[in-house]
């Protein structure tokens, strides 16, 4: 099914390029060159693109599985972008604030700094909707705003800025970084180039110990289970002793940990300190079609990030090589979206004849709450809840 | 004690003022056409992506024939169009209607830009000239009314529009028996199918109708407010406007004194730099007003019951 879903956007995309006077092949070529270094035409080198692509995919399995923890309670987080510019924020005004500390002791800091903030900006919304029930998916895109402008405020007349003119902030001290995966030395090459240009950092072992930490508590624990009951009947998992209230306070916790985890790393890993360049960033909406593809799943969510982060470094390339637009990248998410949420397969499944369907579905309890349950995706046919 | 009478000062300009009502008006349109949808039971968070497709599709039209009113007509129906996908896939297929809005507005920022490339080359996409926006009218004799004159009749004809609109809304909401049918099939749609009101194509007329109020939005955005095309450049409005309806409790005047409040916050730091705080924290103000409003400090907002629930004819 996801992979359908991928060969749809890809199809429906292509055509797209083609109506509207481009090549799909050679867009399409791009961006397998970009992302994943094959067949490249221009001289680009292809350890480097793959280098990119990890680069990219390291902060989109983290807040992948910042979306999927919640969606297995019923809840959708439409919030891992605010938590993860939190996450960042914090992350880069730690390092700021104690740039001299060595960094066994910095890092750490700044790390568990942006887990805190991420945390403490989904926890407004696990709040607001245990207590008062407000929808968690409007609460988080208020606190995206209000992540977003509070980034302005700091690097453009804020205490963060660099210097007066400027839109990014100091440096991070020394110790608040994570060291690339390749030894940053310009004399080694290694596939041609210098060592320090793979930007490739040690992130991506924090983003699959996240990943596998968010399997071992979905699936081993208590909490676990606890998500899962709340997420397959509030009512029946109230009667079975769980507190919802409680439970999904600390999903949105720990949903909120991952992203402002994913900011942290990201800063500490790659930039270094903040710039405009954070305005723009769509992680954290580029993880809802992470776990959605993903199928909530800790592997499928790894595997979902591969592509994305493929298509993201093979974007500029597509862009470069092929005159097309990497825009086109976001279509194909749209579209891939499209395709997942309303079953466009299944669609076209049921009008070949003798596969007719059977009894229409009945509807949910609500919608986002059989998005991920485990109903949805043992039978591994459709995310709709039955 | 000097920047409060600065402010207090601002507050009597009838200039503020009317650049507030047009900042309002930029967020009532799509505000308006989020009332409706969710109103008839589909959630709408997509107005943000129908805005920018109106946006774009205006600026094309408008560049292309030089006609603003044709570019608006344009954009809304390319804002109906964007909004006739969002209806297909989440009350015909019954997707998820929350991923359907974040794939419409993904989608919309992704093929803007992708078009801005191929029909205008990688660079800019150009300038409409100033006789080809959407014009300011001054109406006659009442344009002269000291301050409100100036705020209510000096203004560009999608402001008329749009009030006229806010009012036409209200009385086919709470009105007419076409606004009774919505709000049952939004509330209850299992009973208003009973009742022989045909839930799929209320649904349907809802929420295209909340792309073609978007898409005149877009219109009044890029070719009324503004003279191109830039990505992105709603820059959140279809996300406030959604506030502004959670604000307003999902009627058409309550999102109005929502986006007001909104559009003389947006106002006051547009045109002013006597107030000393920094215009970024003062932008967070709509959404952390929004926050304290579903907080429950100043009531409870409550969305219509049967909101974001696909319809599945003979279910309980």
């Amino acid at each position: 099914m996801p992979l359908g879903s991928v060969v749809f956007a890809f199809v429906v995309g292509g055509l797209i390029v083609a109506v509207t006077g481009g090549n799909p092949f050679n867009a399409y070529a791009g961006l397998v060159c970009g992302g994943l270094g094959i067949g490249c035409t221009q001289g680009e080198n292809p350890a480097l693109q793959i280098s990119n692509t990890i680069v990219f995919l390291i902060p989109l399995i983290t807040t992948g599985v910042a979306v999927a923890l919640p969606f297995r309670a019923g809840l959708f987080n439409i919030g891992a972008e605010g938590q993860l510019l939190a996450g960042s924020m914090a992350c880069t005004a730690i390092g700021i604030k104690f740039s001299t500390l060595p960094a066994p002791v910095l890092l750490p800091m700044v790390l568990i700094g942006g887990m805190v903030a991420g945390a403490l900006w989904a926890g407004v919304a696990g709040v607001l909707k245990a207590t008062v029930g407000a929808h968690e998916v409007v609460t988080t895109i208020m606190m995206n705003y209000v992540a977003q402008w509070l980034l302005r405020y700091l690097i453009i007349g804020g205490p963060l800025q660099l210097a007066a003119g400027t839109s990014k902030s100091l440096p991070t001290g020394p110790g608040a970084r994570l060291a690339t995966i390749l030894p940053d030395d310009n004399s080694l090459i290694i596939f041609g180039l210098p060592a320090s240009v793979y930007r490739v950092h040690t992130g991506l072992f924090i983003a699959l110990v996240a990943a596998a930490v968010f399997a071992f508590l979905l699936w081993r624990t208590t909490l676990g289970y606890e998500i899962r009951a709340v997420g397959q009947s509030q009512r029946a998992a109230r009667y079975a002793g769980v507190s919802v209230r409680r439970t999904i306070i600390v999903t949105m916790l720990i949903a909120g940990a991952f992203s402002g985890l994913a900011g942290a790393v990201q800063i500490a890993g790659v930039d270094h300190n903040l710039t405009d360049k954070y305005f723009s960033d769509t992680t954290g909406f580029d993880a809802i079609a992470v776990a959605l593809l993903g199928l909530g799943s800790a592997f499928g969510i790894v595997l979902a990030s591969l592509l994305f982060g493929a298509l993201h470094a093979g974007g500029s390339v597509m862009q470069s090589d092929a005159g097309i637009s990497s825009n086109l990248v976001l279509v194909l998410q749209a579209l891939i979206l499209f395709s997942i949420a309303a079953n466009f397969l299944g669609a076209i499944r049921q009008l070949i004849p003798g596969l007719r369907r059977g009894p229409a579905a009945p509807p949910p309890e609500t919608p986002t709450a059989g998005l991920m349950t485990e109903a949805a995706t043992n039978n591994g046919e459709r995310i709709k809840p039955t | 004690m000097t920047a409060l009478s600065d402010i207090l000062h601002l507050l009597i300009t009838a200039n503020l003022w009317q650049a507030a009502v047009a900042a309002a008006v930029l967020l009532l349109l799509p505000a308006l056409g989020g009332v409706i949808s969710e109103r008839s039971g589909v959630v709408n968070i997509a107005m943000e992506g129908m805005m920018l497709t109106g946006a774009f599709f205006g600026v094309v039209a408008d560049l292309a024939w030089h006609n603003p009113w044709l570019a608006t007509g344009v954009a809304i129906i390319a804002g109906g169009l964007m909004a006739l996908v969002h209806a297909v896939v989440s009350i015909r297929f019954r997707a998820d209607q929350i991923v359907s809005g974040i794939a419409i507005n993904i989608f919309a920022a992704g093929i803007t830009v992708f078009l801005v490339n191929r029909i205008y080359g990688i660079q800019d996409i150009g300038h409409v000239g100033q006789s080809e926006l959407l014009p300011n009218i001054n109406v006659p004799g009442l344009a002269q009314i000291p301050f409100f004159g100036m705020v209510l009749f000096q203004q560009n004809v999608v402001v008329y529009a749009a009030l006229i609109l806010l009012v036409l809304v209200h009385i086919v909401l709470f009105r007419t028996r076409l606004g009774l049918r919505i709000r049952a099939v939004g509330e209850h749609p299992q009973a208003a199918d009973t009742a022989g009101i045909n839930v799929y194509v209320i649904r349907y007329g809802a929420v295209i109708t909340s792309g073609l109020l978007s898409g005149l939005a877009g219109a009044f955005l890029a070719i009324g407010v503004s003279n191109t095309f830039v990505p992105n450049m709603t820059g959140g409005r279809g996300y406030i406007a959604l506030a502004a309806m959670i604000f307003g409790k999902w009627t058409p005047f309550g999102a109005f004194i929502a986006c007001l409040i909104f559009g003389l916050g947006e106002a006051i730091y547009a045109n002013n730099s006597i107030i000393h705080a920094s215009p970024y924290l003062l932008s967070m103000l709509p959404y952390i007003l929004t926050l304290i409003v579903l907080a429950g400090i100043v009531g409870r907002s409550n969305p219509p019951a049967a909101d974001g629930i696909p319809y599945v004819p003979g279910s309980e």
